[in-house]
């Protein structure tokens, strides 16, 4: 599914605002960028499972145009694009969204066409689901590991390396004492990450070809003939 | 800007795609450049590993083919695109000076994953005259749209930092585990060990190799050191 690269999960989502209504959100937009209103981002902090996401307004006239070759588009309609890289399930998300900032939601989709605001979920699950445009391919860097993971494993690592350096001349039983203290701090950064279960079908795909092609070689190289060979391979 | 978040960058580029299509081929349909696109990237699945793996800083990105926006039923006015669009999204590291660090990116990407970039972007309008990095740095740019809100709900570390950090992350989390009970100057030792072992201020390796899937091959180290040092094996899959 390339949507998902391992835990993460790739969200598409297109939709139409009235372009005088497009130009007025760009003010609001700018406004929540100002510190002064920064809490108003704070409902999106506290979904954590969040690796980065963004918002573009784009009007009929900024759609890239490279060339007298290419049409000028003409549409009725400036566009919100929003991109959203998460842990989870689209469900989980989803539903994350609407019941934790529903308000946050309806400021951000401010009168965009067909918003049926957030709560309830249902006409919100149709909106999106309509909205929603497919990924081709969608890579992670850290497919094994969430938003999660990568914050927490930036405090172990400052954790840790402060601690090496602060223990180093110490006496053993001064050292245990300290290693326990940087355990407690940390219990709730320690864990050991792992694949989801199937990190995307292609990728599944993948490793199954793989594996029916070692087990083809290994038959050849035995001096018997193939029994079955992964057919995406020759193509 | 609304491009960044600290030191994170946004990057979203729409890059129309021509009409007309590929001569068809024999045995093979006729296919339109967007279908062909599209082809190009889902081919991308197919392989061990992705290409977008070798450009540094990449956090996250992701590509799709653009056809049409969706229509909200009546009394809504209906629009259609006049081009299909591929459209480029990524999250990057791009340093204190953003646009600097944007430029650099995607000199990488051109660097390290050229034939990609030549192959996706082949049917794009204007992508012709595209034959070096600086003019694909340009071409990128005339396809950029800003941002209007860009978050961050991760880190802005370089992407080695965060690379490192999760390969501590985990031997650290094995540790705590292997040595529960443990007590003073063998535990001592044990960390001493460790320490050599994992390198925490080396970021060249023992690392997490950028796009791993599995434990069996996450972590890379260019430098290892000598036998007699790795009492431990550097493998991070248990």
């Amino acid at each position: 599914m390339p949507n998902i690269a391992g835990k993460a999960f790739a969200m598409n989502l297109i939709t139409p605002i009235e372009r005088w209504q497009a130009a007025f959100n760009k003010i609001q937009f700018w406004a929540i960028r100002q510190p002064i209103l920064s809490f108003s981002l704070r409902g999106l902090v506290t979904l954590s499972m969040i690796h980065y996401a963004r918002w573009a307004i784009v009007q009929p006239t900024e759609w890239p145009r490279l060339d007298e070759s290419q049409p000028k588009e003409k549409l009725h309609y400036a566009y919100q694009l929003f991109f959203s890289n998460f842990n989870g399930s689209w469900a989980q998300y989803v539903d994350s969204f609407s019941v934790a900032i529903p308000s946050g939601l309806n400021l951000l989709w401010f009168r965009n066409v067909g918003w049926p605001k957030a709560v309830p979920e249902q006409p919100f699950h149709r909106y999106v689901e309509h909205n929603e445009v497919w990924t081709s391919h969608y890579y992670s860097a850290y497919p094994m590991a969430a938003s999660n993971d990568v914050k927490s494993a930036q405090r172990v690592k400052q954790a840790l390396t402060s601690f090496a350096s602060r223990t180093k001349d110490m006496e053993a039983a001064a050292f245990e004492q300290a290693y326990n203290e940087l355990l407690n701090e940390l219990q709730a950064d320690l864990s050991q990450m792992a694949p989801t279960p199937i990190v995307s079908l292609a990728n599944a795909a993948v490793e199954e070809r793989m594996r029916q092609d070692a087990e083809a070689g290994d038959e050849q190289d035995s001096g018997r003939a193939p029994a079955m060979m992964g057919g995406s391979h020759a193509e | 800007m609304p491009n960044e978040a600290g030191r994170a960058y946004g990057l979203t580029a729409l890059c129309p795609i021509k009409h007309g299509a590929e001569a068809p081929q024999p045995g093979k349909p006729a296919r339109s450049f967007a279908a062909r696109t599209r082809d190009l990237l889902q081919d991308l699945n197919e392989a061990a590993e992705s290409p977008m793996a070798c450009v540094p800083n990449t956090y996250l990105c992701r590509f799709l083919v653009l056809d049409n926006v969706a229509y909200q039923g009546d009394p809504a006015k209906l629009d259609r695109l006049r081009s299909s669009y591929l459209v480029f999204v990524a999250d990057l590291h791009a340093g204190k000076k953003s646009e600097e660090g944007l430029r650099r990116y995607l000199e990488g990407m051109w660097e390290h994953a050229e034939p990609t970039v030549r192959s996706l972007w082949e049917h794009c309008v204007g992508f012709d005259t595209v034959s070096s990095s600086d003019a694909f740095v340009r071409y990128v740019k005339r396809c950029q749209v800003e941002n209007t809100l860009y978050f961050n709900g991760s880190t802005d570390e370089p992407l080695a930092e965060q690379l490192k950090n999760l390969y501590l992350k985990q031997e650290f989390s094995r540790f705590a585990f292997e040595h529960q009970g443990k007590k003073g100057a063998e535990l001592q030792a044990a960390f001493g060990q460790f320490l050599t072992r994992t390198r925490p201020h080396d970021l060249s390796g023992p690392t997490w190799k950028p796009g791993a899937r599995t434990l069996d091959d996450a972590v890379i180290d260019p430098n290892p050191p000598p036998q007699y040092l790795r009492s431990v094996p550097t493998g991070a899959s248990r």
